[in-house]
């Protein structure tokens, strides 16, 4: 490296800055200031590595299975049938048939009962294709309103649904409860009816905070355009547990909702029969309706994700605990051995 | 210019091995010109010869370069002969010959001729360079070089005001350069490259979600979560890296001055070290977004009940903090209470504000109540971080292992070695002191006389010498002489006198 002294500028030994023996400049010591903290300085050996991955894998695998388990035993049967529901003579104008008040809305399905489900046993339908998360769907709320009774006028964001068409505020306003789902299911086994409990299907969270138990409904669906269902004006908000079921936005565009619960037992190879009023158009945007009955676990309904992902984790780790230790065994390298350093490994210098 | 040959012995620059090239303007066929007192004519001979000895110096020097065991090289030129020898002519072959010595020491010369010289090497090789110094005549150099260091001490405070860096002592230096530059490198570079990548994380994860929603626009996390993201959640941690992070302890880093070599050829900033980090980025976004929003697509707890947008959103961002933090730690080298303090704080603060938060925002009232009381919360919270942090794991441990950085070879030799400051009463600046040091130490801490002879020895140029004057002998004023006095604004104390 080239490297030049110069004369004229300090030499070796000066006198530092302490001039008299009291008076110093030091600066005033601290450990903080100085990096002098007590540190732990840990090095990933191969030991820890090896260690990690056997400990992640040996936590994992009980949990995936556990889970695994879990989900494996929730019965779900999901039922496609809002093509099915179309009489044949509509099947080429299914939003004619929709649309329109005279058509009978009525629609018979048999569906099997595969293993036996323990009550209470969920009932759901299935959305494809709609977006419940488009951002100005997401907006179109006023939860000032649902709370409480004085803040009764909508605000600006509720927009096209917002105000009448004699400028009365509409309660609940915005197009989430504009769109309420208001297919309805009856079910019948063994030619008993089943009753279906609509009673606790929201988040308690939601019915105590955050609907409001003295706002009623006020010109809702009174335009002429009906997006969904309609509501008693006579009951609170905070019991209209379909609406707040729907007033939730989902995530994705492909979502299930609650429905209510049967609370009794289904055997095996039982043939329910479903009358479905199939009232909701989903027909014009080209989405699906499913009806979903499912048991559920400790862990909730059936999804083998969480299950799979853990066993999966759990086995990679211990997969790669073992090729470590192959590698170790094949391929040691001594920890801290200078001949890695790279100005030992090159033979010429390196910037000269 | 024998006394500073001996300086340059004394300070180990020079060595008997070195094959030394001495362009001096002592020469009998200088002297002469310059009695006649031909003006023009000294410059011409003066000009003439600098270029000869260049020349032949320059050809000597390629000669011991081609051979592969040569001696090392060093060159010594005075003043005079660098007037001319830094002419545009001539400058190259001066810049060719001091680039292959390992040393060159210049005597004699003026403050507008060292910063020539530094000019000269900082255009002329391209590379990178310091200039330390003390006196007022070091500012024209301090400033032309890239990096100035100052010196603080009894020749008053010009050099240290017109620097980049002050020290109190000439033997900091290796310790600026050594101890602290190199750390600040590491720091600089982890912290740059550590917060792109955790607002990548963040912000990808988003990215994904605008594909479900029908490219509309809508957030994915709720505004507040995403303000706070870079100031209450993530942001204690990286200052806290970027003040105390070490690779390796001070002494470990004087005793493998090679470390430094890490910063000159720019390890820990290349592209491929940044790809690496946005490739993590964009693999840690994709499992945050699809674990957490496929494992919700069904009911959640044991009542059957859905989480809505503003669940899923609270879960994943709950994992996007833990895991940014904890991959700070992961990348710590040297953990210390405040480390844990502020990734501690930030996680915890995070839960104290969303606790708060839902009580009190209406779109996502209580959601942290509702997701903390499924299992699923718990699950995922432990699985997800885990598998975003495993990639960076098991590159991290390939790499350790098959291509170490030098620092970590370092650290593996020395991990059984207790802190040297963990001594009692160590205050000193380096943290281990060999016997060489300590006794230099301890004589430096002898009450001295304070005199004013501070025990430099070099020549002062043009000084008009008392006895020469008693004489009657008259020298001219040079002209490197008057600019010299006038560069120098300190008080008005007379040249020191020179050792003769």
């Amino acid at each position: 490296m080239a490297d030049r002294g110069r004369t004229g500028s300090g030499g070796g030994g000066g006198q530092g800055d302490v001039e008299t023996a009291k008076k110093t400049r030091k600066p005033k010591y601290s450990r903080f200031s100085q990096q002098e903290l007590p540190a732990c300085k840990p090095v990933l050996t191969p030991g820890w590595v090896i260690t990690t991955f056997i400990s992640i894998g040996v936590v994992f695998i009980p949990i995936g299975l556990a889970s695994l388990f879990a989900s494996q035993r929730v019965t779900e049967i999901v039922h496609q049938y809002d093509i099915d529901c179309i009489p044949p003579e509509f099947s080429d104008d299914t939003v004619g048939f929709i649309k329109s008040d005279k058509t009978n809305k009525t629609c018979t399905r048999t569906i099997t009962v595969p293993k036996q489900m323990k009550s209470p046993i969920y009932v759901y339908y299935q959305l494809n294709n709609f977006y419940q998360n488009h951002r100005r769907y997401v907006k179109n709320r006023d939860d000032k309103q649902l709370w409480s009774r004085e803040d009764e006028r909508s605000s600006q964001d509720c927009k096209p649904e917002a105000f009448t068409a004699n400028g009365q505020p509409i309660v609940p306003c915005g197009l989430i409860a504009w769109s309420l789902f208001n297919d309805t299911y009856k079910f019948r086994v063994n030619d008993k009816a089943l009753e279906v409990n609509k009673k606790g299907i929201a988040w308690s969270s939601d019915r105590e905070h955050k609907f409001g138990s003295n706002v009623y409904p006020k010109n809702f669906q009174s335009g002429s355009l009906i997006g969904g269902a309609k509501l008693n004006s006579s009951i609170p908000l905070s019991e209209q547990e379909d609406l707040i079921v729907w007033m939730r936005p989902a995530a994705l565009p492909t979502f299930r909702k609650l429905y209510g619960k049967i609370e009794t037992d289904l055997e095996a190879n039982d043939k329910i029969n479903i009358v479905i009023e199939n009232n909701y158009n989903t027909y014009s945007f080209g989405g699906k309706k499913k009806l979903v009955l499912s048991t559920t676990s400790w862990m909730g309904g059936r999804n083998d994700f969480l299950g799979l992902a853990y066993l999966t984790v759990g086995g990679l780790c211990l997969f790669l605990a073992i090729s470590f230790i192959l590698v170790y065994v094949l391929k040691p390298r001594p920890l801290g051995d200078p001949s890695y350093l790279s100005w030992n490994r090159n033979a010429a210098g390196i910037l000269n | 210019m024998e006394t500073a040959i001996n300086i340059a012995y004394a300070c180990k620059l020079i060595s008997n091995e070195m094959k030394q090239f001495i362009i001096s303007s002592e020469t009998d066929v200088i002297r002469e010109v310059e009695e006649r007192g031909d003006q023009v004519e000294l410059a011409r001979v003066m000009k003439e010869e600098v270029k000869k000895e260049l020349k032949k110096c320059l050809e000597e020097a390629q000669q011991y370069f081609n051979t592969l065991s040569g001696p090392k090289l060093a060159l010594v030129i005075d003043g005079k002969c660098l007037m001319y020898a830094l002419d545009p002519s001539l400058r190259v072959m001066l810049l060719n010959l001091s680039l292959n010595c390992n040393s060159v020491v210049c005597c004699r010369v003026s403050p507008l001729q060292k910063a020539q010289v530094t000019t000269l090497v900082k255009k002329g090789a391209r590379k990178i360079t310091l200039s330390i110094g003390d006196g007022a005549n070091d500012v024209s150099m301090i400033q032309a070089a890239h990096v100035g260091v100052g010196i603080s001490g009894l020749e008053g405070m010009q050099a240290v005001m017109a620097s980049d860096f002050a020290i109190a002592q000439f033997r900091f230096l290796s310790d600026l350069l050594l101890v602290h530059g190199r750390w600040s490198y590491l720091r600089i570079c982890k912290v740059v490259t550590y917060f792109f990548y955790k607002n990548l994380t963040f912000t990808l994860t988003q990215f994904w979600f605008t594909f479900q929603t029908g490219f509309s626009g809508q957030r994915f996390y709720d505004d507040w979560f995403q303000s706070l993201y870079n100031v209450m959640f993530t942001s204690l941690p990286v200052i806290i890296y970027g003040l105390l992070e070490k690779d390796v302890s001070a002494s470990l880093s004087k005793k493998y001055p090679q470390l430094y070599m890490e910063g000159i050829r720019n390890s820990f900033f290349k592209w491929r070290v940044v790809a690496m980090w946005a490739f993590s980025a964009i693999y840690q976004s994709l499992i945050f977004y699809y674990f957490v929003t496929d494992s919700t697509s069904t009911g959640q707890n044991s009542s059957g009940k859905m989480f809505g947008l503003w669940d899923v959103s609270t879960v994943a961002f709950t994992c996007v903090v833990v895991t940014v933090n904890l991959r700070l730690l992961m990348m710590c080298n040297s953990m210390t209470r405040w480390h844990y303090i502020s990734v501690g704080g930030s996680v915890l603060a995070w839960f104290v504000f969303v606790f708060v938060y839902s009580l009190i925002r209406e779109n996502v009232l209580y959601v942290i109540y509702v997701i903390m009381s499924t299992f699923y919360f718990y699950l995922s919270f432990l699985l997800v971080p885990t598998v975003a942090l495993l990639l960076d794991f098991i590159h991290q441990g390939i790499q350790r292992w098959f291509f170490p950085y030098d620092y970590q070879v370092v650290q593996e030799i020395h991990r059984n070695e207790p802190d040297g400051y963990l001594r009692a009463g160590g205050l000193e600046i380096s943290n281990h002191l060999t016997p060489d040091e300590a006794r230099s130490f301890a004589i430096s801490q002898l009450p001295r006389e304070t005199s004013k002879h501070t025990g430099f020895a070099f020549d002062s140029p043009g000084y008009e010498s008392f006895f020469a004057a008693q004489q009657g002998v008259y020298v001219p004023q040079k002209a490197w002489d008057v600019v010299r006095r006038a560069s120098m604004r300190s008080k008005a104390k007379a040249p020191l006198p020179p050792k003769r």
